[in-house]
């Protein structure tokens, strides 16, 4: 998958992004020129040799804030992530095979959480369990599971109604073994698919929430507070907006590129068009040869 | 060939509806053509009762539908509003207002001496009264015919004229304060203007009152509050014409004289501190408290907060002020070693101290102290809780950040930060040692005495040696308004409509 992957140019060009954005979350704040929490009388700078990218409205040095805020904003959304997948993954395959009540009752929850407007609902959780990352985003983790919940029963219910699985139930195969055997392996592509989508979700969300100011305490830095913030003092830095803005949209749009690529190389469409680009890249080849 | 002619015409008729849509939903709607009006973008009070409301600075808007007994002149003194006069005893201990004949709410009850009286009763004994603290002088009213109203004191206090103003004595009709709930949505007063239209929380709209005592001078016909907006779209909002008036963030000031905007900086008495709990930990160590002290960088506040339009303060009143006592300034100088010193003099290791710093909302202010501690070893988390006003006002807070705009009376402004039960003394019943004889005397001193001031800076001496406040800065009343509104009277720290103008847009 992950070669065949990288043969498309998209999903080269998400990978490349993806992997820039987790070596600033993990290196980034090592990375920092100064200290991102530390002010200084020179409010509101222009770039310059000291400070690459200006300076905030306490003094402090935007590239450096930008650079430590990569990792508040990527484990959010790895957290979003996560608990989706967790919540709405195992429930949306054992629906299919726990019975009608099982059924029924999950059915009804996913309704009810699509249902919920999710930012609000992560909004009311860090009132009542405290303002934080975790708290906001393991309740928007819940709130998108649905997602996976359905892509993963829907995917589920096409292979438990197939005829080599009937057969290997007649067999006297165990449910256990139906899953690791059949179903897992079709289930997996699209939980691929809705998962590179979700983290897009989640950096959406995170921002949001952070842009608020809800989830993270000052002084700690993060795109979507240092956005919220340099929206304040437009007269003085009009552009200063456009850098984690574009942090953001880089961030989201490679995981949307990534969901596309991922959904294009799964499944045997995907197949027959790589082995196409390969067949096309092969009779080129041989044409540039000849 | 039909069909499309018609369909031309039912979309030249829609656009012609959504037109004159779009011109009766706009910043005019509801004025008639002529019609002098005035569209400010404000915070709507949450309670339009005086009584309820207190002496904060949404009196400002309140102002607008009430009238008070007395008002204050350019240079801070008391002078006749409701009441054309008043006189003390012989012993200051009971002073009485003389109203101007005529009177009426504009519910067309009288305001008479009664009405004042029933007032000020109210604000007194009401059982959610935030005036209450204020009014300890007052011991009883009584109404001598239609226009006296005598006042007996519980001591002598030359300040009531000054305290019987904007924040305190905004006279509300007794007919509508027989429902104290619905007063508090519908407000009924005798000022400039009359409500015509509430919408909680989208506006509130007044047209001007022509049985208002000074009518004759009131020369806009039509207010339009309006909820603010967020406080970076504000200069566009007025640039476009949407307002013609709004409080301005200092951070905005250069965008909107950019803008070609009439930036006003109206004088006033703003101080903002840091609010100390000496009965908690570990501000119960005189030590800490000192090393807080220590640890502020004024001019911090006044460049990042400010933007250079205010003043350090080490007051609760700006520099320059009747009360601003400058034998006391600069007594706890910024020096973080210093601070520091007197941390581990009172046994803490730097980050030992872990505090939260509670606040309505996020601020840079509560940035700067978060860093200015951090610096001395004072770990501070900033807590947003907006419901802060219940816990700081009950004083179950241990830090946390104030804003005054100040008060007429410079004794009340001291008492309500210094005495056992000011309001925002968040360490009640604490009061330091000898303020209350140097308040006593304040308030015993005539306004025209020659001791006045220094018996005032005295008072204010005194209070600072109280541990439950660090005071900050004097942020500047800033205003931004649209070139068609006159000038605005430079009334400190209010905001009147006498005289004022505003042209046809």
């Amino acid at each position: 998958m992950v070669r065949r992957l990288l043969a498309l140019t998209s999903g080269r060009i998400a990978a490349v992004i993806l992997a820039l954005i987790a070596l600033l979350a993990l290196l980034g704040p090592l990375l920092s020129p100064q200290d991102p929490l530390a002010g200084s009388a020179d409010i509101l700078a222009d770039p310059g040799p000291h400070h690459w990218l200006g300076t905030d409205y306490l003094g402090r040095d935007v590239l450096s804030r930008l650079l430590a805020g990569s990792r508040l904003s990527v484990l959010g959304a790895l957290q979003v992530t996560v608990m989706a997948l967790l919540v709405g993954v195992i429930p949306g395959i054992l629906s299919v095979y726990l019975g009608r009540a099982f059924e029924w009752v999950t059915l009804r929850l996913a309704d009810t959480l699509i249902a919920l407007p999710f930012l609000v609902f992560a909004v009311a959780v860090t009132a009542l369990l405290g303002n934080g990352i975790p708290q906001a985003m393991l309740t928007v983790g819940i709130m998108v599971s649905p997602l996976f919940f359905r892509v993963s029963r829907a995917a589920t219910l096409s292979v438990a109604r197939s005829q080599y699985v009937e057969a290997a139930i007649i067999a006297g195969a165990s449910v256990g073994w139906i899953v690791r055997r059949h179903v897992w392996t079709k289930v997996l592509p699209p939980i691929a698919i809705a998962l590179a989508h979700t983290a897009g979700v989640g950096f959406v969300v995170v921002s949001s929430l952070t842009f608020l100011g809800i989830g993270v305490r000052p002084p700690a830095p993060t795109w979507g507070g240092i956005l919220a913030s340099d929206l304040g003092f437009l007269s003085y830095r009009p552009w200063a907006p456009l850098l984690p803005t574009a942090l953001i949209m880089a961030t989201v749009w490679a995981c949307n590129l990534l969901a596309d690529a991922i959904r294009d190389v799964s499944g045997e469409a995907g197949r027959a068009l790589l082995d196409n680009r390969k067949l096309r890249g092969r009779l080129a080849v041989a044409g540039r040869g000849a | 060939m039909k069909l499309a002619r018609r369909t031309r015409q039912l979309a030249a008729a829609a656009a012609a509806l959504l037109a004159l849509a779009t011109t009766g939903c706009g910043a005019d709607a509801g004025a008639a053509s002529g019609e002098s009006t005035l569209r400010w973008a404000v915070a709507l009070p949450a309670h339009w009762d005086p009584v309820v409301s207190g002496s904060g600075a949404q009196f400002r808007i309140l102002s607008l539908a009430y009238a008070s007994l007395t008002e204050i002149d350019e240079q801070g003194k008391a002078v006749p509003s409701l009441a054309r006069g008043w006189d003390y005893n012989s012993t200051g201990d009971q002073v009485t207002f003389h109203l101007r004949p005529g009177l009426k709410f504009t519910d067309g009850e009288p305001l008479d001496a009664r009405a004042v009286k029933l007032y000020l009763e109210r604000a007194k004994t009401q059982k959610n009264s935030a005036l209450f603290g204020d009014l300890t002088s007052i011991k009883e009213i009584t109404a001598d015919g239609d226009l006296d109203v005598v006042i007996n004191l519980t001591q002598v206090d030359y300040q009531i004229p000054l305290l019987l103003g904007e924040r305190v004595a905004q006279i509300t009709s007794p007919k509508a304060a027989q429902d104290p709930v619905k007063l508090d949505q519908n407000p009924v007063g005798a000022g400039p203007f009359v409500v015509t239209e509430f919408v909680p929380g989208s506006h509130v709209y007044f047209k001007k009152n022509a049985d208002y005592w000074d009518a004759a001078n009131i020369h806009i016909d039509r207010v339009e509050l309006h909820a603010a907006p967020d406080s970076a779209t504000i200069v566009s909002s007025l640039k476009t014409g949407v307002y013609d008036l709004a409080y301005l963030d200092a951070s905005q000031v250069k965008a909107a004289k950019a803008s070609g905007l009439d930036v006003v900086l109206q004088p006033g008495f703003n101080a903002s501190n840091i609010s100390i709990n000496v009965n908690k930990k570990p501000f119960d160590n005189p030590k800490v408290v000192d090393a807080v002290r220590y640890a502020v960088n004024r001019q911090e506040f006044v460049d990042k907060v400010t933007f250079g339009y205010g003043k350090a303060t080490d007051q609760p009143f700006p520099p320059g002020y009747l009360a601003y006592d400058e034998k006391s300034a600069g007594q706890f100088g910024y020096d973080p070693a210093k601070a520091r010193q007197l941390l581990a003099e009172a046994g803490y290791q730097p980050g030992q101290i872990k505090l939260d710093l509670v606040i309505p909302a996020q601020s840079t202010a509560a940035e700067i102290v978060q860093a200015q501690l951090d610096a001395i070893g004072i770990t501070v988390s900033i807590k947003v809780d907006p419901n802060w006003s219940t816990p700081f006002f009950a004083k179950d807070l241990t830090l946390s950040l104030y804003g005054t705009t100040g008060r007429e009376s410079p004794v009340q402004t001291l008492t309500a930060h210094f005495g056992p039960n000011g309001p925002l003394n968040l360490s009640t019943p604490y009061q330091p040692e000898g303020f209350e004889a140097a308040i006593a005397l304040a308030r015993q001193t005539p306004l025209d005495s020659p001791d006045y001031a220094a018996n005032l800076q005295a008072a204010t001496r005194a209070g600072l040696a109280s541990r439950a406040l660090v005071f900050t800065h004097a942020p500047t009343n800033i205003f931004v308004k649209s070139t068609r509104v006159s000038a605005l009277p430079a009334i400190p720290g209010q905001i009147h409509w006498t005289g004022v103008t505003v042209a046809a847009s």
